[in-house]
């Protein structure tokens, strides 16, 4: 549309007025697109939480000495099963790989989940669906207290033992 | 003069007097906010009951009443976990009719659920969506999964054992969604655990984000219907019209006292599920996401990409390409007319499935999800 149309009585506008129309709009439009984008931009970055106020994903889970040798207990509130074995210890996830239930151990025949009918072996591997993932086994480490740490942020492979 | 007032105040709010003539009527319909919604004059196809079964109109009743309770039942519930739980049994327990308020809000939700899937079942079957209400099927769409979304961020607010395994596998089936599942897990729950943060969120969206969104797409909704002139009918019945008043308005009356009816017997007669304070160490056997996700559970359980992602935004994406794709313009206004037969057929059975998936993982699937009788 001609931006002259509507000027009353018809007179073509003068150049002058035309370009100071224009600037008016453009810097117009710019302002709403940045100010829009400002708060929606702040609004958006800040639903994504920074601090969690939740337990730490990393976690002391006793001293090795209360674990006895040979031995898979559950850390029923932090949902990790520790394993004591002759080599070392090492952590498996009790939470299932499908939906997120707590998977229970059986000794010798590995780990069941009572949701979905999933299986794991002793090593945490699918031995039955409908998980398609083994049950993560998290990192471990000694603290200076003397404390078995369980860092679940960090997955490691089946051939990792703590000696403790 | 000061005996005119009450007179003058009524005349103020009702402009119009009861009306009798035909003129009257029509400028009743014009004078009033909530009458305006309508028009004047509606087709007489669509005021049929065995047209359209009122299930639009009852959706919104639901609505309405969701609203209401919901509103009640904000006056007394606590947010936070240690305190949601038993502000769940003050509600039942130590609020007058709070039981009453709960159980009314519950059976309405899950009946809005349910009478939406049925309302959309409608549309399709009498052809309804067809140019030039595409934009409208598209909005409805959006509305039933606004009902669905509403629905699943009630179901953790009462902090029991059914609520937060529910979430858990609900919130998990999220998680498959390849890339973004698990970013949007964690945006939902505003963290990795169901935990304050997640109760919170859920919360605002339950009781402010979603509904005000929905009410804005329900507004959207009406003023299309207007815009595309009146509900659907036949080409051979489109022009004949009846007025609003009475005949529309007093259906909409009727329908709604049966939606009060309805809502009431069921929330006298039947108690709105609550168990024990959500547990995060123990795991119920079996674990179940809300009905109207269960038929999701029971496909994630042959595999995950299948249930979580492939099935679920196929359908969603076919409802929405939907009326761009079919534009044939034969058999609009009656349901399963002979020239619709293929597409008719072809939602049929797609219907069918998402019923038969949710029932069987409703009522067939018990512990371990092994296969179960329901009686």
């Amino acid at each position: 549309m001609n931006p002259t149309a509507h000027r009353p009585g018809g007179a073509a506008l003068p150049e002058k007025a035309d370009s100071r129309r224009r600037l008016v709009v453009v810097t117009g439009t710019a302002g709403l697109v940045a100010g829009a984008l400002g708060l929606l931009g702040a609004l958006a970055r800040s639903v994504v939480p920074d601090v969690l106020y939740e337990p730490p994903r990393r976690f002391p889970v006793g001293r090795p000495q209360d674990f006895p040798p040979a031995s898979v207990t559950l850390v029923a509130e932090r949902r990790v099963f520790v394993f004591n074995t002759p080599e070392g210890f090492y952590a498996i996830s009790a939470v299932c790989t499908h939906l997120g239930c707590n998977v229970n151990h059986e000794e010798g025949k590995g780990f069941a989940c009572p949701c979905h009918g999933s299986a794991f072996g002793e090593d945490g591997g699918v031995r039955k669906g409908p998980a398609a993932w083994p049950l993560p086994r998290f990192a471990m480490s000694l603290s200076r207290r003397g404390e078995l740490i369980v860092d679940a942020r960090r997955t490691v492979g089946p051939s990792f033992r703590l000696k403790a | 003069m000061t005996g005119d007032i009450p007179r003058r105040l009524w005349r103020s709010v009702f402009r119009v007097g009861w009306p009798r003539t035909r003129e009257a009527r029509l400028r009743a319909m014009l004078s009033s906010l909530v009458l305006h919604v309508h028009p004047t004059r509606v087709r007489a196809h669509v005021l049929r009951p065995s047209y359209t079964l009122g299930l639009g109109l009852v959706s919104f009743y639901l609505f309405v009443v969701l609203t209401v309770t919901g509103l009640a039942l904000m006056l007394y519930y606590v947010p936070h976990p240690d305190k949601a739980y038993r502000s769940m049994k003050d509600i039942e327990y130590a609020v007058t009719f709070g039981m009453f308020l709960r159980n009314a809000h519950r059976w309405a939700a899950h009946g809005m659920v349910a009478v939406v899937f049925l309302h959309m079942c409608r549309v399709f079957f009498t052809g309804a969506y067809k140019p030039p209400r595409e934009l409208n099927w598209a909005v409805g769409v959006l509305l039933l999964l606004l009902t669905l979304a509403l629905s699943f961020t009630g179901y953790l607010l009462p902090w029991d054992q059914l609520a937060y395994w529910a979430i858990t596998v609900g919130t998990a089936i999220v998680a498959y969604f390849p890339g973004l599942g698990p970013q949007v897990r964690y945006l939902l729950l505003g963290g990795y655990e169901i935990g304050a943060a997640a109760l919170l969120r859920f919360y605002v969206l339950h009781c402010l984000v979603l509904p005000l969104a929905m009410a804005l797409l329900v507004a959207l909704h009406f003023w299309r219907v207007r815009k595309d002139g009146g509900l659907s009918a036949p080409p051979e019945r489109l022009h004949r019209r009846v007025l609003a008043w009475p005949h529309l308005v007093f259906r909409e009356l009727l329908v709604l006292v049966l939606v009060l009816v309805a809502v009431h017997a069921a929330a006298l007669l039947f108690n709105a599920p609550l168990e024990e304070i959500a547990d995060a160490t123990r795991t119920p056997n079996p674990a179940k996401a809300p009905w109207y996700f269960l038929g999701l559970q029971e496909l994630v359980h042959y595999g995950a990409i299948l249930g979580g992602v492939v099935v679920p935004t196929g359908l969603v994406l076919a409802l929405l390409a939907l009326p761009y794709v079919d534009t044939h313009p034969r058999g609009v206004g009656v349901w399963f007319a002979r020239e619709r037969r293929t597409a008719n057929a072809v939602f049929a059975v797609v219907a069918l499935a998402v019923v038969a998936v949710t029932v069987v993982g409703t009522f067939f699937r018990g512990p371990n999800w092994a296969w179960v009788w329901p009686w």
